[in-house]
């Protein structure tokens, strides 16, 4: 049996602040994944630099770290067998501009408004998903996780609670 | 036997009666009564009437367009009214005299013409308080608006007069006459011209921020990027603050700006009369007619000797503009630049679909979009493009004769022209009224018109 692959998806502060397509994105994301965990912040420029530093030196980076920094967003850890190929799908093409004619109807396409203002952040392989979670959720253990509840998210029950926006074990 | 008797006996004097009484009737013509008589008329508007037309993305309140559910069954386009597929007469403008009207993403403000305090509405999205506190139940402020309301400012004197508003992605800016510049809404960036305070709240904040003048000038025109602002000062200064990260404050850096900072570069010396920005890029037009460009350049919006992305000091555009004649209006969307000379040829360069054919495509150079596509043929020599306006990724122009012309990307239908497919040439937008002005944002546009009659 194939285990639950986990995934860190980053709501950016634009899509956090449109209600309309927040509503949507939640709307998509709880119906396509198991929600393990869910927190919204308010990152400082030196957090969110410190997240994005493999960027650095890249004409962007500035950019990308003072928007970060520019308001709330949200943490969701989504679980899926294919979480982070199928979030980076639903997202689409990195570059808003290109991907509102390449795919329209990817949340990218629908509700980005720049380059950088591009709705959503997805983990791009297993390996950089892990070290992203554990950056956002340092009490979050992946191994305990695996270990302990990984086999109830997998085959239930489970139901979704709305006020924590995430799934929990059915009692 | 009797009955029936009774019923003839009874019918026959009130028939007499009424034949009587019809045929007693004289008719006397009078020729000089007539002259008397009123004329129909059908109501004639005046010259200072305006009517406002709304299209694209319903759902956020943007267009002030609220149509109550109704019961299932009835009407179902009631209960899935999410777009507005072709430009739809706003009922506000018809209870007001709409002088301004400003377009931000999710939100729309106007100004009216009223001595009276709530000289500015605002309806769309709120989370930021870009369009003012509104709070029905105590401590639960509204995050969205489907109708308009008035937004409360602090003005000095009610005399007062709103001269231009802008939007910007989550900031408002309003115009006064005497009192300078009133902005409200999101300062993360500084946009509002006022400190930055880290864990400022914006949802549910009453905070406007007041700017008189700037340089000992007034100031006589505002602009909104998405996220910086731009004022213009009676000598033609351009004044920006707000984010910085793509040099859109023209400051020669990359920092944001929570102070109105003059801008440095190739203008200090230019008489500005217009700056145009949606995005992350901005235009300015001299009195000359030259165009001048900064800020972000990824697909080539501002191209300069050498390749760059960001360009943080304004630089002219003479070389790039040569032979194009005499620039009358710009305007600047988020991957492409356009044009209007005083021919009224419309050109454009950067990245999207610029209306040049039906391939997404990037130009370097200004290209000419035809102007028989603009209606101007044989028997139409007189049709030029007057005024032009870009959103995100669509592009709208309008002509002398108050056509309206729209193309490019057509998110939630914002093109006004009855389905959501990309135009990839422009196309006439079927608005019964002469179109004086039109406003675009990031999914929903805003027509102001004239009457035909």
């Amino acid at each position: 049996m194939q285990k639950l692959q986990l995934t860190l998806a980053i709501v950016k502060p634009h899509a956090v602040k449109n209600p309309i397509a927040l509503s949507y994105i939640r709307q998509a994301v709880k119906s396509k994944f198991v929600v393990i965990k869910t927190k919204r912040i308010l990152l400082d420029e030196d957090t969110a630099a410190k997240f994005y530093r493999e960027h650095v030196g890249k004409f962007f980076y500035n950019r990308l770290v003072t928007f970060m920094a520019s308001g709330c967003i949200d943490l969701h850890i989504l679980g899926h067998m294919r979480a982070i190929q199928m979030w980076r799908k639903m997202l689409g093409p990195t570059s808003v501009y290109k991907a509102q004619f390449q795919d329209p109807y990817c949340l990218r396409g629908l509700f980005g408004i720049s380059d950088t203002r591009n709705v959503a952040h997805g983990s791009d392989s297993p390996q950089s998903a892990e070290k992203e979670i554990k950056f956002f959720f340092p009490d979050f253990s992946m191994y305990q996780w695996y270990n302990d509840d990984e086999p109830c998210y997998r085959k239930g029950p489970i139901i979704f609670n709305s006020h924590l926006f995430q799934h929990v074990r059915r009692l | 036997m009797y009955a029936a008797k009774f019923l003839i006996q009874r019918r026959s004097p009130v028939f007499l009666l009424n034949r009587v009484f019809i045929t007693t009737k004289k008719k006397v013509h009078d020729p000089s009564e007539e002259e008397l008589l009123p004329i129909f008329q059908y109501p004639i508007s005046k010259s200072t009437d305006r009517r406002v037309y709304v299209w694209g993305f319903a759902e956020t309140g943007a267009l002030g367009i609220h149509l109550p559910r109704g019961k299932k069954g009835k009407k179902s386009y009631k209960n899935n009214f999410k777009l507005v597929w072709h430009p739809m007469r706003s009922s506000f403008a018809e209870r007001f005299d709409i002088t301004n009207i400003a377009c931000g993403y999710g939100f729309t403000v106007a100004s009216i013409k009223t001595s009276e305090q709530h000289k500015v509405f605002g309806t769309g999205i709120n989370t930021d308080s870009q369009i003012g506190y509104h709070s029905p139940r105590r401590n639960h402020p509204l995050e969205l608006l489907l109708s308009y309301a008035p937004i409360y400012i602090p003005y000095k004197s009610l005399e007062c007069e709103i001269k231009a508003v802008a939007a910007g992605r989550a900031h408002t800016i309003i115009l006064t006459d005497k009192e300078g510049v009133y902005t409200l809404g999101n300062n993360a960036y500084g946009q509002c011209g006022r400190k930055v305070n880290v864990n400022e709240e914006y949802k549910g904040s009453m905070v406007t921020h007041n700017i008189q003048k700037l340089g000992k000038e007034n100031i006589v025109d505002v602009c909104c990027g998405q996220d910086h602002s731009l004022f213009i000062t009676e000598s033609g200064k351009v004044y920006a603050c707000g984010w910085g990260a793509d040099g859109q404050t023209g400051l020669g850096n990359y920092d944001n700006r929570s102070t109105p900072t003059a801008v440095i570069g190739d203008i200090t010396t230019e008489k500005i009369v217009k700056v145009a920005s949606t995005g992350d890029c901005v235009l300015a037009l001299n009195n000359k007619g030259e165009l001048f460009g900064w800020g972000n350049s990824e697909y080539g919006q501002i191209p300069m000797a050498t390749t760059q992305h960001q360009v943080n000091t304004p630089y002219a555009l003479l070389n790039f503009t040569r032979g194009l004649g005499r620039i009358v209006d710009i305007a600047a969307g988020g991957s492409f630049c356009m044009i209007v000379n005083d021919q009224g040829d419309v050109f454009v360069w950067g990245f999207g679909l610029l209306g040049l054919g039906p391939n997404v495509q990037h130009t370097a150079t200004p290209k000419q979009i035809p102007p028989t596509l603009f209606g101007r043929n044989e028997f139409n020599p007189e049709c030029v493009v007057k005024k032009i306006s870009c959103g995100i990724s669509h592009l709208a122009a309008v002509t002398n004769n108050g056509d309206l012309y729209m193309w490019g990307r057509n998110r939630q239908g914002c093109l006004g022209l009855g389905n959501t497919n990309d135009q990839h040439f422009p196309l006439k937008v079927a608005i019964g009224a002469h179109v004086l002005k039109v406003a675009c944002s990031v999914d929903h546009s805003v027509a102001v018109c004239k009457p035909f009659v």
